[in-house]
């Protein structure tokens, strides 16, 4: 390489060209037992730490499901499947799993729908893009617990700007209870897409800032309007990075805790969002029953990897990650 | 005006509008919150609502700070969040260094079952950690707390620091050991400041991570004087009055460091979000 080439600021590359190839042999040829003994050494305290703190309490849950164990006191008790036959046959059960199916399936199609719209529309250049671009992530920066007392105070029933909006622009003649039973769902569902959507929208974005601009130029050429240029060439360009999204999203919705558990608190109607991950929690912490808890959370966990594999096998060959 | 110029002209109006539509969809509802939080309790139950404080005052925040455990639950945040991102980043480093650097066996399968974790939700988690935080007693401890964040953080920060990693040429190391640095020197002199920005990006990241944390403080944690910000805020709903102004004021006061880290690096975040979302 002519070091005329080469741009100033890297001078250290510039010193070493005939050094590189050397040095380059060694590692890949033949790894010496004090370069394993380093590798080992270092990822070890990170091993050790994943292993000790998630794999082993995700593997301790499945021993506690067997168990009857109070949630404070020490006794414990064998009792085998019993706490998922008890389960199988609770109501409850069964409603806070449909309940955590409807919750995980709306919010992630309209958080694909915002964000991949948002994303295409902040790939445009305007004045300001910088400035929006800030702005569109922070919902998702934002504390949990400040999007629920943000959105409990926006929709207050009494006191809400969304209803006096609603009440002032002729749209409704009473004010709507968001967060009684009727509409508490609904009304977590909002919230939540306007939390997550940013995800979306900031993964999206990064994978079209990578499709060569020359792309859209030629279909321009050829006349192609801007529906078919999404569809020939930012679709299949995104296909594989939505693939991810969509996977991510659905494990996260589908056990997303603190959003909706805050949400139902100290509303009165937060039996009608109670999902798998709240019930969970009610179990471990309110009745105290930490076996039945984890059940829940094995059975919520069987749910992923029997989804995700499903997942991986109708989408894979589509999606080329990697 | 020709057709052609109308019609760009229009699009570009489209797209305006867009763009405005979106900013406001996302910062709405934290304009309101401050807003909110400057209103006296009269205004802040007016209708029709203000917008702009008529009669602003910072009796809700003198409130925030001498009636509740604010500052405590602001101390208990910062000093749990700042161990969880010192431990995060030297392992993470550490491990991240290793999984680029070195050869060895089963190196790619250790990278796969780390990535694996990144899916386990926290509920999943926290339960039996809990149970195990007990017996092993060090429930209701900061300590475990910050064990929990690294924990949860520890999958993706390992993730994004071996894609920044990768970007660096391990030539310009390698020239270095040639040239007679230790390996130790190497990393320090070397690598550390090629990837300070993928370092800082990912520090904030899990920062913002832990500080905005509800679930494991709320289960791990039962002393009032030991729980964090979220749940101590939480905690502020649990009168028969909700003080909306009190509430708002601290929500504003959560909100703003995390805020302010996440805009200093918010360039370094969205490469360092490309890097780590496209690879998995």
């Amino acid at each position: 390489m002519a070091s005329s080439g080469v741009r100033p600021r890297s001078g250290v590359i510039n010193t070493g060209p005939g050094v590189d190839e050397r040095a380059g042999l060694i590692p890949v040829t033949k790894p010496k037992r004090r370069e394993q003994l380093s590798g080992y050494l270092t990822i070890a305290p990170a091993f050790i730490l994943i292993l000790g703190l998630t794999l082993y309490p995700v593997a301790y849950s499945i021993w506690l499901s067997l168990l009857e164990k109070h949630s404070f006191f020490p006794q414990e008790r064998f009792i085998g499947l019993e706490n998922y036959l008890y389960l199988s046959k609770d109501p409850e059960f069964w409603t806070s799993l449909w309940l955590g199916v409807v919750y995980s399936i709306w919010t992630i199609v309209f958080q694909l729908i915002l964000g991949v719209a948002a994303a295409l529309l902040l790939n445009q250049s305007f004045v300001g893009r910088g400035l929006v671009r800030g702005i569109v992530l922070f919902p998702y920066m934002i504390p949990t617990i400040v999007a629920v007392i943000l959105w409990k105070w926006l929709l207050n029933d009494m006191y809400g700007i969304v209803n006096y909006w609603l009440l002032a622009l002729g749209i409704i003649r009473d004010p709507i209870s968001w967060l009684g039973t009727d509409q508490i769902m609904l009304s977590t569902i909002i919230m939540s897409v306007w939390q997550f959507f940013p995800f979306v929208l900031l993964s999206i974005l990064a994978r079209l800032q990578t499709i060569p601009e020359a792309l859209y130029e030629a279909a321009k050429v050829d006349g192609a309007s801007a529906f078919r240029r999404f569809v020939h060439i930012t679709l299949p360009q995104i296909q594989g990075i939505l693939f991810v999204v969509i996977l991510l999203r659905s494990i996260w919705m589908f056990t997303k805790f603190d959003t909706v558990w805050l949400m139902g608190e100290g509303a009165g109607a937060g039996r009608f969002i109670r999902t798998l991950p709240v019930y969970a929690y009610m179990r471990t912490l309110t009745y105290y029953q930490a076996g039945l808890g984890a059940a829940l959370a094995v059975i919520m966990f069987a749910i992923l990897v029997v989804c995700t594999v499903i997942y991986f096998g109708l989408f894979r060959e589509e999606a080329d990650i990697g | 005006m020709n057709r052609w110029r109308f019609k760009q002209l229009s699009n570009r109006s489209f797209l305006y509008v867009g763009a405005a539509l979106l900013a406001l969809l996302a910062a709405f509802p934290f304009l309101w919150m401050v807003s909110t939080s400057f209103k006296p309790p009269v205004e802040i139950f007016a209708q029709p609502p203000t917008f702009i404080p008529e009669d602003p005052t910072w009796d809700n925040f003198r409130r925030l700070f001498t009636a509740t455990n604010f500052l405590t639950y602001f101390w208990n945040s910062l000093i749990v969040s700042g161990m969880a991102v010192i431990l995060t980043m030297v392992v993470s480093a550490a491990g991240a260094y290793s999984l680029t650097r070195y050869q060895y066996l089963g190196r790619e399968k250790i990278a796969g079952l780390i990535l694996c974790t990144y899916m386990f939700a926290p509920i999943m988690v926290v339960i039996p950690f809990f149970i195990l935080a007990k017996k092993v007693g060090i429930e209701n401890t900061h300590f475990a707390l910050v064990l929990a964040f690294t924990s949860f953080c520890l999958p993706f920060t390992l993730w994004l620091m071996r894609a920044f990693f990768k970007t660096i040429p391990v030539q310009l190391e390698e020239a270095a050991l040639v040239d007679g640095a230790g390996r130790v020197r190497a990393v320090i002199y070397v690598v550390l400041p090629l990837a300070l920005p993928g370092i800082i990006a990912t520090s904030i990241f899990t920062f913002i991570l832990a500080w905005n944390d509800y679930i494991f403080t709320r289960i791990l944690i039962t002393s009032d004087e030991l729980k964090t910000l979220p749940v101590g805020v939480q905690d502020l709903f649990h009168s028969a009055l909700i003080d909306w102004g009190l509430i708002m004021a601290a929500g504003m006061m959560i909100t703003i460091p995390a805020l302010l880290f996440f805009v200093a690096v918010q360039r370094y975040l969205i490469r360092g979000w490309g890097a780590g979302a496209v690879k998995g």
